[in-house]
């Protein structure tokens, strides 16, 4: 067995939660460019501040508005991860969030601990229609593009980086290449390790992100924070974004549901009660 | 003569067909020996992970975990 190639590693604060980047035959200075280019589209996709793209975009709605190449990328992708999780993952969250009172990082404050004026979410597509350069919004709805934009940023940083690379946003991670001995990338997965080749894992959860009964998941059936019997589901899939949503709609689909769904749409899969 | 003859092979052979049928799905209704589907490299223990053909345990320590954020 070769020797296990030296992993060049860089962690950072960004997107409000701890980043790592790994790579094989890169230098620092590299992993810093893919820093760099997290905090830029970070600052763009954040909802936490009203001059970010984003919010330009939730704050103009009933009209097409230019949109960045990368804004547009992750709209499309979330209008077809609605679709594939049936509706369960819908970015078109930012008015329950501001029902929760979930409108400032909890960081710098936590939000009251009762609901006002919760209902239902619009379906996407009914919301949120994409052409290539611009996008529209209805009036009344609202993005947050939460756990996807870190999955799909994952991804983009191991397609950019190199070849043998592993990004890790807060948990979404992309892995790609053959890793440092060539057999995948060691990756800690539910308390044992797992090696990722060209995979992503993703942890969805309602344990994080929480103040008094209420977290930050919100079911889109309701409006309001989700309590489908599943605390916590960790999942392996085919890139990071992908693990996102299939995490995130098995904790959705609740402790029955959610081994059947997690078997036909994940590579690996584990769900805490 | 010769139609009812026939038709009395028809019945016949229907018949057999039908009870053949019938003993050979009975007999292999289950196959103990078929693979999970999909196929499961390691079934989940109790708390722990369920991992698909494509996903290999790892002996070494990890880089990075997933993990809630």
């Amino acid at each position: 067995m070769p020797p296990d190639a030296r992993v060049e590693a860089h962690h950072f604060q960004a997107l409000g939660t701890s980043c790592s980047l790994f790579a094989v035959g890169l230098s620092r200075s590299q992993l810093l460019q893919g820093e760099f280019w997290v905090h830029r589209l970070g600052a763009r996709l954040t909802r936490f501040s009203p001059d970010s793209e984003l919010s330009r975009f939730n704050a103009t709605p009933g009209s097409w508005i230019d949109v960045s190449p990368e804004l547009e990328a992750l709209l499309r992708e979330s209008l077809r991860a609605f679709e594939t999780s049936a509706g369960l993952v819908n970015v078109a969250v930012l008015p329950s969030m501001s029902a929760i009172g979930y409108t400032r990082p909890l960081a710098e404050s936590l939000p009251a601990t009762t609901v006002s004026d919760a209902r239902p979410l619009s379906a996407l597509p009914d919301v949120l229609r994409v052409r290539t350069g611009a996008a529209r919004l209805e009036p009344g709805a609202g993005i947050d593009l939460g756990g996807i934009a870190k999955g799909w940023m994952a991804d983009r940083l191991c397609e950019s980086l190199g070849p043998n690379t592993l990004a890790n946003l807060g948990g979404d991670l992309s892995a790609g290449g053959p890793g440092p001995a060539g057999s995948g990338w060691p990756v800690g997965f539910a308390g044992v390790t797992v090696l990722l080749r060209d995979q992503g894992a993703a942890t969805s959860s309602v344990r994080r992100r929480r103040w008094g009964a209420l977290h930050h998941l919100i079911d889109p059936r309701t409006g309001v924070p989700a309590k489908t019997g599943l605390e916590e589901v960790s999942v392996v899939a085919t890139s990071g974004l992908e693990a996102e949503v299939v995490a995130k709609t098995a904790l959705l689909v609740g402790p029955e549901l959610a081994p059947v769904y997690c078997a036909a749409h994940a590579l690996a899969w584990w769900l805490s009660p | 003569m010769r139609t009812v003859v026939l038709r009395a092979g028809a019945t016949a052979l229907t018949l057999a067909a039908t009870l053949l049928s019938s003993a050979y799905v009975t007999a292999h209704l289950k196959n103990p020996a078929a693979p999970l589907q999909p196929t499961v490299v390691k079934a989940a223990r109790a708390g722990g992970p369920t991992l698909g053909p494509s996903v290999q345990p790892g002996g070494g320590r990890p880089v990075t975990s997933t993990y809630a954020s």
